[in-house]
């Protein structure tokens, strides 16, 4: 007993110890230090943003930067605060993040900020003054321009449509619908949206929604399916009603889920934008920041191998969205 | 006689199994200390050991209130969920009927006693094993927290002087520290020196035995599942203070940290033995891991990983010298076989 005692009290004092030395401040002065600049996902294990970090990773590679990348792999809404203040107490350069939580992780950013660490946001904005930049990586009117075009010219400018969306109270599925329809009434008068069906975000849900449209609308000449697990499952509803090639499918999704509908034809196109671009914009804006390059009231924003980007207010603009079609889509893998 | 000094012989090994256990702890916790520190320069400054406390407060809290329920041979899993609902509870009673701060926490303090009484109740009355009883209660106020909220209402905006207590310092230290200090206090004195504590134990050791003693078991039962659920609530007021935001998915899976922080700190997962000073030190040895691997650069991912391997040494370390002497008994008694005449 006597000895484990003794045990105890030595232990604690090497663990007392290992604490005092290191409670000193850093010192300053190794030299010329890499600029450390910290990535945060929502999700690590997430295709979209595995993609984002490889376009991360060169950017960093060309800048010379030191990359962090960390970001929750549970579903536990304060992981991000907690990566957050651990990357202040590393004392990184910069934060980037995709927030999961608009207002929990604002906190934690703006004390980030306090701390004079420089704070952007991509692909999910935080609350305004608790970043510099967002990262923008597509503006409602880009991506209902965009889907609104694509279905014109696959329908050749006139015939029935159908969207499919995840709910019909989400802010920003209501806002791209407002887009599609802005761009319809002005451009493309003809075509004429006959149903507008929720889907819950769920792949079956979509599918079954898509197979009603098809047999309740035989004039139809399209499906728009806005949400991502809604692509796949409307075309595998025309795939299975065996009206490929007929009823047109294209949506806003990854490019990984629907490769094979699109190389048998059913999927036409699907839209995004290049998701490696967004981290690789990202990383450059951050870094940009940090050595001063990047200033509040900038109108354009050069991006290394990219080049020229707007920034609309404290919005860095990835720019229009890309079509993914049977041409192109083996090149991405997410 | 005989019974009763063998019964003594036991606690003193189990006793002398559990100090043994606590110093391969602290042992495993210096060899973190050191290796992080030498791995990450920012890892020992006096910041970091803050962040360390602050991030594994609610877990701390629940790790401790873990203790007694487990040593009475029992488990809670429905801890995390009611931490959901108390937060969700707090934010309600605070925004939507208007209430201030500290009454609205008072509501969250009772939410958390009512769904632990829920749980007493279910276990004592019906009879049900605490794992099947929690288990449902662990969808229940989940599923409940989900329905208040409807899975996407977040409340938000708490005042500052609020805000404070899960994000600033108070006397220099994080200002949950001096109440997590007061409650790890007063359950180490409910556990180790008072006779409610004792019979716990023997609770753990032998529900009938237990009875028998004229140990009013119900009663005591009720009353760790109650303070099991008093302790989600404030754990859920720390969340909330510490994030400024109350969502029902607050506490997703802190009951599975909570019950490793427990195992790893020695308590017994069949009850009647276990130390609340063993449980801070799992509970510690877990948090530092999960800190330092940052510092140190390592994949966070490792984390899990890690933890379970340190559960297994952890606990192969406390019960291997008392292995080791059986088999060098063994192997003596094989070479001179007149050892075993009896």
């Amino acid at each position: 007993m006597k000895a484990a005692h003794s045990l105890h009290l030595l232990l604690g004092v090497v663990l007392l110890a290992g604490c005092q030395r290191s409670a000193e401040p850093p010192s300053q002065a190794d030299a010329p230090r890499k600029i450390t600049i910290a990535l945060l996902p929502k999700s690590k294990g997430n295709a979209y943003f595995v993609s984002c970090k490889k376009g991360a990773d060169r950017a960093a590679r060309e800048l010379g930067v030191e990359l962090l990348f960390d970001g929750p792999t549970d579903p536990d809404p304060a992981k991000q605060n907690e990566i957050i203040e651990n990357w202040i107490t590393l004392g990184v350069d910069a934060i980037a993040a995709a927030c999961e939580n608009k207002e929990g992780i604002s906190t934690a950013l703006r004390k980030a900020r306090a701390r004079g660490i420089r704070v952007i946001t991509y692909d999910a904005d935080a609350l305004p003054e608790a970043r510099e930049f967002f990262v923008n990586q597509a503006t409602p009117e880009g991506i209902g321009n965009a889907l609104m075009d694509e279905a014109a010219r696959l329908c050749g400018g006139e015939g029935e449509f159908a969207i499919i969306t995840a709910s019909l109270t989400a802010a920003n599925m209501i806002e791209w619908q407002r887009c599609i329809e802005a761009r319809r009434a002005t451009r493309h008068p003809n075509m004429r949206m006959v149903a507008l069906r929720p889907c819950d975000d769920l792949k079956d849900r979509a599918q079954a929604e898509a197979t009603a449209l098809l047999s309740a609308y035989p004039n139809l000449k399209l499906i728009m399916a806005i949400c991502s697990p809604a692509v796949p499952g409307a075309a595998e509803a025309v795939k299975q009603a065996g009206k490929a090639g007929r009823v047109r499918v294209i949506g806003l999704g990854l490019p990984s889920e629907n490769r094979r509908y699109v190389k048998e034809g059913v999927t036409d196109t699907v839209i995004l934008w290049k998701t490696e671009d967004l981290g690789y914009l990202t990383v450059h804006a951050a870094h940009a920041l940090v050595t001063g390059r990047l200033k509040a009231g900038d109108k354009t924003f050069r991006a290394g191998a990219l080049g020229e980007f707007e920034i609309q207010g404290d919005n860095i603009v990835l720019g229009e969205p890309f079509a993914f079609t049977k041409d192109n889509i083996d090149q991405y893998d997410f | 006689m005989k019974g009763a000094s063998r019964s003594v012989e036991c606690w003193t090994w189990s006793r002398r199994a559990l100090a043994r256990h606590e110093t391969a702890l602290l042992l495993v916790l210096a060899v973190e200390f050191i290796a992080f520190n030498a791995l990450g320069p920012r890892f020992g400054t006096t910041d970091n050991l803050f962040d360390i406390l602050r991030h594994s407060c609610e877990i701390g809290l629940l790790a401790l209130v873990m203790t007694p329920v487990i040593l009475t041979g029992g488990i809670d899993l429905s801890v995390g969920s009611l931490l959901g609902l108390c937060a969700i509870g707090f934010g309600k009673l605070w925004r939507d009927v208007g209430l201030p701060i500290p009454l609205a926490a008072a509501g969250a303090l009772a939410i958390g006693a009512a769904g632990g009484a829920l749980n007493g109740w279910l276990i004592t009355r019906l009879r049900l094993p605490p794992l099947i009883v929690t288990l449902g209660t662990f969808s229940l106020f989940r599923g409940l927290a989900e329905a208040i909220t409807r899975g996407v209402d977040t409340f938000t905006n708490f005042p500052a002087s609020f805000l404070f207590w899960g994000q600033e310092r108070w006397l220099g230290v994080p200002a949950q520290l001096p109440l997590f200090v007061v409650v790890a206090l007063g359950i180490w004195l409910l556990v180790h020196a008072t006779r409610v504590g004792r019979s716990l134990r023997a609770m753990g050791f032998s529900p009938e035995g237990a009875l028998y003693a004229g140990i009013p078991v119900a009663r005591r039962l009720a009353l760790v599942y109650v303070l099991a659920g008093l302790m989600a609530g404030l754990a859920a007021i720390l969340y909330v203070a510490r994030l400024g935001q109350a969502r029902a998915d607050a506490g997703t899976g802190y009951e599975l940290f909570a019950i490793t922080a427990v195992v790893l700190g020695g308590t017994s997962i069949f009850g009647g033995r276990g130390t609340v000073h063993g449980t801070l030190l799992g509970t510690a040895a877990i948090a530092v891991l999960n800190n330092g691997l940052v510092h140190a650069r390592q994949p966070r991912e490792l984390a899990g990983l890690l933890t379970g391997l340190l559960l297994i040494v952890a606990l192969s370390l406390s019960v291997l010298p008392e292995r080791f002497s059986l088999w060098r008994k063994a192997l003596r008694r094989r070479h001179n076989p007149a050892d075993t005449a009896p």
